[in-house]
């Protein structure tokens, strides 16, 4: 089911200089072409879970705010200190989550079963770019739902190959590879 | 040219994308209350550091100097020190010195201030009526200080304008940078 999406006919173009925005691009074309060229659904539970975290520690900053505005200094004290306490330690669960449990993985598709009764294909992407690097690793990994250890296909990616001289994202190309790389895990038995 | 560059980042943001973006925001700025606070409880000062607004306390503490201030309630107040106090109906905080005390054996005192660069003792600027200040009064003790950085202080509440123009820069560079 080749569809043509928005992000084919229009490429973003983005600073060519600027490491972040490359990875981003490429981020972006990649899900895009995981979930325009087949029928996946794309899972937001990860990305939830982040959300999560920081709005709990958002919200504890927020009540410590108001409370000690309600309730001025001395008075407050025990609130504050254990609003601050939770807060730091919120901070420290979001830098292991994005570390340990997120690792990289910037989507992660469903292959749903159509008859309902096998558990799911999970499907995760996950690059990295280093600062200054012009080499993007991308690991593209499957993982039958509920067990099963996934399998993974990993490439790099010289990022030159993948941008004209304007900064435009040459969307073909990235396709290309990443269907690539879909097509060797697939094949790939375990 | 760069402008559209930026706008297309956000663009291509999904909703979620977009509220973490204002979730980044919310905790850079969450992250220097809570150290503030933090830093109220452990000093046990409601503002534990100062800027030196004036010159009264020259040559010790010049204008623009940044005080780090503890408030103890075990600790005396003894002659000699330098505490900040706020006088009662009045937001500005004082730095001076203290030349008299009064303490009571239940521990409560009263003390008499006055700058070192001021030919007069504060009486002239306490409350009408009020000639001595109490425990309540006091804002804390200085304890260390870093010369100059409080200029930048002062500089942003004499000139407010520039003040907001920061930090709407700062939200704005914040709310726009994908990470």
């Amino acid at each position: 089911m080749s569809v043509s999406s928005a992000m084919e006919e229009n490429p973003p173009k983005v600073n060519k200089w600027d490491g972040n925005a490359l990875k981003n691009a490429l981020d972006d074309a990649v899900k895009d072409v995981l979930l325009s060229h087949f029928s996946y659904i794309e899972s937001h539970k990860l990305l939830d879970g982040r959300l999560m975290i920081s709005s709990v520690a958002v919200g504890f900053s927020i009540f410590a705010l108001v409370w000690d505005w309600l309730y001025p200094f001395p008075q407050s004290r025990s609130v504050m200190l254990v609003c601050v306490v939770v807060y730091f330690v919120m901070m420290g669960v979001l830098t292991w989550y994005t570390t340990y449990l997120e690792c990289g993985i910037f989507c992660t598709a469903l292959n749903k079963d159509v008859a309902g009764i096998d558990p799911d294909q999970i499907w995760n992407a996950s690059s990295s770019l280093k600062r200054f690097d012009n080499k993007y690793h991308l690991c593209l990994s499957q993982r039958t739902g509920g067990s099963g250890r996934p399998k993974e296909a990993r490439t790099v990616l010289t990022v030159e190959n993948y941008f004209d001289e304007t900064g435009k994202l040459l969307y073909a190309s990235v396709a290309k590879e990443v269907l690539r790389l879909y097509s060797d895990l697939d094949s790939k038995k375990n | 040219m760069f402008q559209m560059d930026f706008l297309d980042d956000i663009r291509r943001m999904n909703c979620r994308q977009i509220f973490y973006q204002f979730l980044n925001f919310a905790m850079i700025v969450s992250s220097a209350l809570m150290i503030w606070k933090g830093l109220m409880v452990v000093t046990g000062s409601e503002s534990p550091i100062v800027v030196v607004l004036s010159g009264s306390m020259e040559p010790a503490f010049h204008r623009g100097d940044l005080l780090f201030l503890t408030n103890y309630e075990q600790e005396p107040i003894r002659a000699g020190e330098i505490v900040v106090f706020k006088v009662e109906g009045r937001d500005i905080p004082i730095v001076h010195r203290v030349m008299k005390v009064h303490e009571k054996e239940d521990g409560a005192v009263k003390f008499l201030t006055k700058g070192d660069n001021n030919n007069v003792d504060d009486r002239g600027l306490y409350a009408n009526g009020q000639a001595w200040l109490n425990r309540k009064d006091v804002v804390g003790r200085a304890r260390g200080y870093v010369p100059f950085i409080g200029i930048v202080t002062i500089i942003m509440n004499d000139y407010p304008k520039f003040k907001y123009a920061v930090l709407a820069g700062l939200g704005v560079f914040v709310l726009i940078h994908r990470e």
